[in-house]
């Protein structure tokens, strides 16, 4: 092997153990989606919650501010003492960082509506819930997005290196790419699929974004 | 103002009560479900191998699901793992590491004493069955490079007396200070101290040595970089390193629920020599094959050892 270059090397793993990429792809990917699910389930409720009550908002930022400061690394073994090896503490550590970007986007959203047209929404005899489903909650919806694209890539990154405590997935290629003889192209068959998982997450959410961004009449 | 506050508070309790349910069963993950048979696996490339090895055997003989706990550091967080109930299966365990490591027993160098020393204990103190042997046993070995060897006339580790004052050595983490087949009882036994000693991680061994970094190493006799590097193993002609057989072990606790896994372990029993874990390590370390590709590979060659003892 060690006469073949890294791209035929790689070529060569991909084609002897590609089905074995792909489940590992797949693990790595609903991890990820879990959490950052589950955050999403946890975020923006809170998220609407803190822009209606305001004087909670910086607590509540506050805490998902002091969660992101924390090393994954850490984070993934602090949970492990309480939850044990394998996917579930990588799903929940997911989940606590996908936390901010997602409440602090729903917040910002919820608050950048143009108040021209919650009054008008008001001044329509619409109530208060009303307003929320059928003005603020629309007119946010791309930045709210953008909130979970964020936390998406993030929560990629962690599942990565949720390997390191019994997960499984892509980060089990790289780190046995860093054990092995000549490991360079198992690292760059671990490592090239995490970013292609990235990189297309982001554009397809993006994409959607960009669909969801409100637009005037004129602009149709 | 009131009813919405307590609307949106119950969304969020709702939210709360519902995370720790997905934990469990979310679909596409295997979780840690009743049907689920959790392997543990250490981060070496024999470990992972035979983890797979069993994965395929019980998904050949039984409908158990299973997941692998994989990259575990040591053979103590591997074990740990099996005692706080994360894990139900270790993929390999060897006897005798087990036996001063985990036992806090004696060193003791009779294989068979080991065996039924170990057998016993890890059943009696933590309810764990410690299945035969794979075949294979591992143990360390002393390495030179085929050139160093001619060079200086090396055969056996005695050869290496001369030397040693000047030579400068690589072993791993554990050696170094581990009692009765460690480095001080290496000194007394054969009469000599190497100049310098580099613990290090095992993988790292076998690259420094071919890069000329070292003189010599301590590594795994089953290694498949033996192979890829060509090295030259020197014959311990003390007897000083003893061979420590390589097993699977199950939680009873497992085995009590899913009694057909005993059989299915039991297929694997006497069916691995060391020269086939070798070529499986060869294969994965030099062959850029995945441990699971190989095992499926092996397993498939031998049709799943069938028609074995049941």
């Amino acid at each position: 092997m060690k006469d073949m270059g890294l791209f035929s090397q790689l070529v060569y793993y991909f084609s002897h153990n590609g089905m074995y990429v792909l489940s590992q792809f797949n693990q790595t990917f609903l991890v990820s989606i879990y959490g950052v699910l589950l955050g999403a389930i946890v975020g923006i409720p809170l998220g609407i919650w803190i822009s209606q009550y305001r004087r909670l908002s910086p607590v509540i930022i506050g805490i998902a501010n002091v969660i992101q400061t924390i090393p994954s690394l850490a984070m993934l073994s602090i949970l492990m003492l309480g939850l044990g090896l394998g996917q579930t503490t990588v799903i929940v550590t997911v989940f606590l960082y996908s936390l901010l970007p997602i409440i602090k986007n729903t917040y910002t959203g919820m608050l950048s509506v143009d108040a021209d047209v919650l009054d008008a929404g008001k001044g329509m005899g619409m109530t208060r819930f009303q307003v929320m489903m059928t003005i603020r909650i629309p007119l946010s919806l791309s930045v709210i997005i953008a909130g979970i694209r964020n936390a998406l890539v993030i929560g990629i990154g962690i599942t990565v290196i949720g390997s390191f405590i019994g997960s499984g997935g892509l980060g089990d290629i790289i780190v046995r790419g860093t054990n092995a003889t000549d490991g360079g192209a198992i690292i760059l068959a671990g490592a090239l699929p995490t970013a292609l998982m990235a990189i297309i997450t982001d554009l397809v959410l993006s994409f959607i974004e960009k669909r969801l961004t409100p637009k005037t009449s004129s602009e149709r | 103002m009131r009813k919405h506050l307590r609307q949106w508070l119950a969304a969020f309790l709702v939210a709360v009560v519902l995370l720790p349910l997905g934990g469990c069963a979310l679909p596409g993950l295997s979780g840690s479900g009743n049907n689920t048979v959790r392997i543990a696996s250490q981060n070496t490339t024999e470990q992972q191998i035979m983890a797979y090895v069993i994965a395929g055997m019980i998904g050949h003989y039984t409908n158990l699901n299973t997941t692998i706990i994989n990259n575990l550091g040591s053979g103590n967080v591997s074990f740990n793992a099996l005692k706080n109930k994360q894990a139900d299966i270790s993929s390999i365990r060897f006897n005798g590491t087990d036996l001063t490591t985990i036992l806090n027993e004696k060193f003791e160098r009779d294989p068979a004493k080991v065996n039924t020393t170990v057998t016993r204990e890890f059943q009696q103190r933590y309810q764990m069955t410690y299945f035969k042997s794979y075949g294979f046993a591992d143990t360390y070995a002393w390495m030179v490079k085929p050139a160093f060897a001619k060079k200086h006339h090396l055969k056996t580790v005695s050869d290496l007396k001369k030397l040693a004052p000047t030579m400068k050595v690589g072993i791993d983490q554990i050696w170094q200070n581990r009692q009765g087949d460690g480095y001080p009882a290496f000194q007394k036994m054969y009469g000599y101290s190497f100049g310098t000693v580099l613990p290090m991680q095992t993988g790292l061994l076998y690259d420094a040595l071919s890069a000329d970094k070292m003189d010599a190493i301590l590594g795994y006799s089953t290694d498949g970089r033996v192979n890829s590097y060509h090295l030259k193993l020197l014959k311990d002609d003390k007897n000083f390193f003893p061979p420590y057989d390589g097993s699977a072990v199950a939680t009873d606790a497992i085995l009590k629920q899913h009694p057909e896994l005993r059989s299915v372990l039991n297929r694997l029993v006497g069916k691995i020599s060391l020269k086939t874990m070798q070529q499986l390590n060869y294969q994965v370390d030099d062959q850029l094959e995945e441990p699971q590709t190989v095992a499926n590979n092996f397993l498939k060659e031998h049709h799943y050892f069938e028609g074995g003892n049941d």
